[in-house]
């Protein structure tokens, strides 16, 4: 089982992925935006990053930056959860060293934990839609 | 002196005082106005034209018109001499509207809206007139209006995304059992909540379209499993209603198509989707997928209502709908087939019907086996996973 850090502004959806993610087992760490993500990082080792793009204070892009995901934590995982689905932001976000992109309103719980195993064991067969 | 002929001189006077009026006219019109003659060579320019382009008569009047006006393409590329309207105009013997991009003689390019009308006398162009508008003010307010609905889309979703995760966790008892009836009107909450999310999609895929952003992203694409797919996605809806739903495909050598797999799924899903929801109860809808020597035929052909010879016409304008089907099915919004022949084109194809009123429709789709121009491209998928 794997420790996820879960980076997104709206707290019911934040609650959702922590109640489901838990349930399979996962350690999960709570972040509402990337300010507060790059803190939690300083204590809490994840396997996986499950980020949000538009956030208050400072979003997912430059959290990715700060974070320096390809060049300081190669071994994390970056699963971009967003509905800015064909973005400009997704495109730099895979620049950034984002492993997959999948579109919130379209995933139902299930499918979030598939593909948070499927990233994890670095399958990238496409997340079916709720 | 011999007096002279009144005749003549009130023919004079005639022609003077037509030519003084054309003038007026065309210094009068508020867009910019160019007259060549049967070389191209311009012969009048109104002041408005003058203003646009930063030039001033004296250097304009006996120009050729391609070399003196550049046209360019959005990059800055200089647009080919046979592809410029007025080339077209003078080939046609017609008038052509279109939009394009003006290199004023500052360098700056600007958009325009430019109309081109051959004038022809005895059925052989003697010269044209171009009509053309700045409309940086449009593209601006365009660009900021795709903008508004990809920002106000993306906010519409969040909300959205916590009623179906939350609706999810419940029917799959992470908040412990739930009753039947409680399940079954949850599955109504997640269905309204698809319904709006398809919805929002389609007016984000409609903005894309209407501003040129459509990302294509070509690949190799087996067009046998994408029906399979497709059909696979509706065969629940089909089922529901009794109606059957066949495809044909090519199974001995894969029918295989260089173009962008979700934009094309996207198209045949809306054609099925239409074709399943305007057919009876216990009708058929055949999907037929056949490969060209340079395109790919995709037909979708269903026993439904068909298509009244009087809305034919209209059946791809946007929120358009057919009577017959605005009085049997109301929940369509007249966006779907507009959508679909925006990304058809997008990918470099054609898109026609056939439809007979209370037999059914037959919908092609003709995609080029060739990648489509790729517009712009990146690892995201264009629509979603």
């Amino acid at each position: 089982m794997a420790n996820i850090l879960v980076v997104e502004d709206d707290k019911d959806l934040n609650n959702a992925y922590k109640i489901i993610l838990e349930s399979e087992n996962h350690t999960v760490m709570s972040a509402f935006n990337g300010k507060q993500a790059l803190k939690a990082l300083e204590t809490f080792e994840p396997d996986l990053i499950l980020l949000d793009l538009l956030m208050p204070i400072m979003g997912g892009l430059e959290f990715l930056q700060h974070y320096d995901l390809v060049n300081k934590h190669p071994g994390v995982k970056v699963l971009i959860f967003t509905n800015m689905e064909n973005s400009p932001e997704v495109t730099e976000a895979y620049n950034l060293g984002a492993a997959r992109c999948i579109i919130k309103s379209w995933t139902a719980p299930q499918n979030l934990a598939r593909v948070i195993t499927d990233t994890l064991e670095n399958r990238t067969e496409t997340a079916s839609a709720a | 002196m011999p007096p002279s002929d009144p005749s003549a001189t009130l023919v004079s006077l005639k022609q003077e005082e037509q030519q003084v009026l054309a003038e007026a006219l065309f210094s009068s019109i508020g867009d910019g106005a160019i007259a060549t003659d049967e070389f191209g060579k311009i012969t009048r320019i109104n002041p408005t034209a003058l203003r646009i382009l930063g030039y001033n008569e004296r250097e304009m009047i006996g120009a050729w018109f391609p070399k003196k006006i550049i046209s360019v393409h959005e990059s800055g590329e200089v647009i080919s001499l046979i592809d410029r309207p007025i080339t077209r105009a003078f080939l046609t013997g017609k008038t052509i509207a279109e939009k394009a991009y003006y290199r004023k003689k500052n360098g700056q390019i600007i958009p325009v809206s430019i109309t081109v009308s051959p004038i022809m006398l005895q059925g052989k162009p003697v010269g044209a007139i171009e009509v053309f508008r700045d409309i940086t003010l449009e593209f601006e307010i365009d660009r900021m209006k795709s903008d508004f609905i990809s920002l106000a889309s993306h906010q519409l979703r969040t909300p959205l995304s916590a009623i179906k995760t939350y609706s999810h966790m419940l029917i799959d008892g992470y908040m412990g059992d739930i009753t039947d009836a409680q399940k079954k009107s949850l599955h109504t909450i997640v269905s309204a909540a698809n319904r709006m999310n398809e919805l929002i999609s389609t007016l984000l895929n409609i903005t894309r379209i209407e501003s040129g952003n459509v990302t294509v992203t070509p690949k190799m694409v087996n067009v046998r499993e994408l029906a399979e797919e497709v059909n696979k996605e509706h065969a629940l809806a089909a089922n529901d209603r009794d109606i059957t739903l066949t495809l044909h495909a090519p199974t001995k050598t894969a029918p295989t198509i260089f173009t962008d797999s979700l934009l094309f799924k996207e198209i045949l899903s809306n054609l099925v989707s239409n074709a399943i929801k305007y057919t009876p109860d216990g009708g058929k809808v055949t999907f037929t997928v056949r490969s060209r020597r340079y395109d790919i035929l995709c037909m979708v052909s269903d026993t439904g209502m068909g298509i009244p010879k009087y809305s034919q016409e209209h059946i791809f304008t946007k929120f358009f709908r057919a009577h017959n089907v605005v009085k049997q099915e109301t929940s369509g919004t007249g966006l779907g087939l507009y959508l679909v022949k925006g990304l058809v084109e997008a990918l470099g194809g054609k898109i026609w019907f056939e439809s007979t009123e209370n037999k059914g429709t037959t919908f092609y789709v003709a995609l080029p086996k060739t990648a489509p121009t790729v517009k712009n491209s990146n690892n995201s998928s264009n629509l979603e996973d």
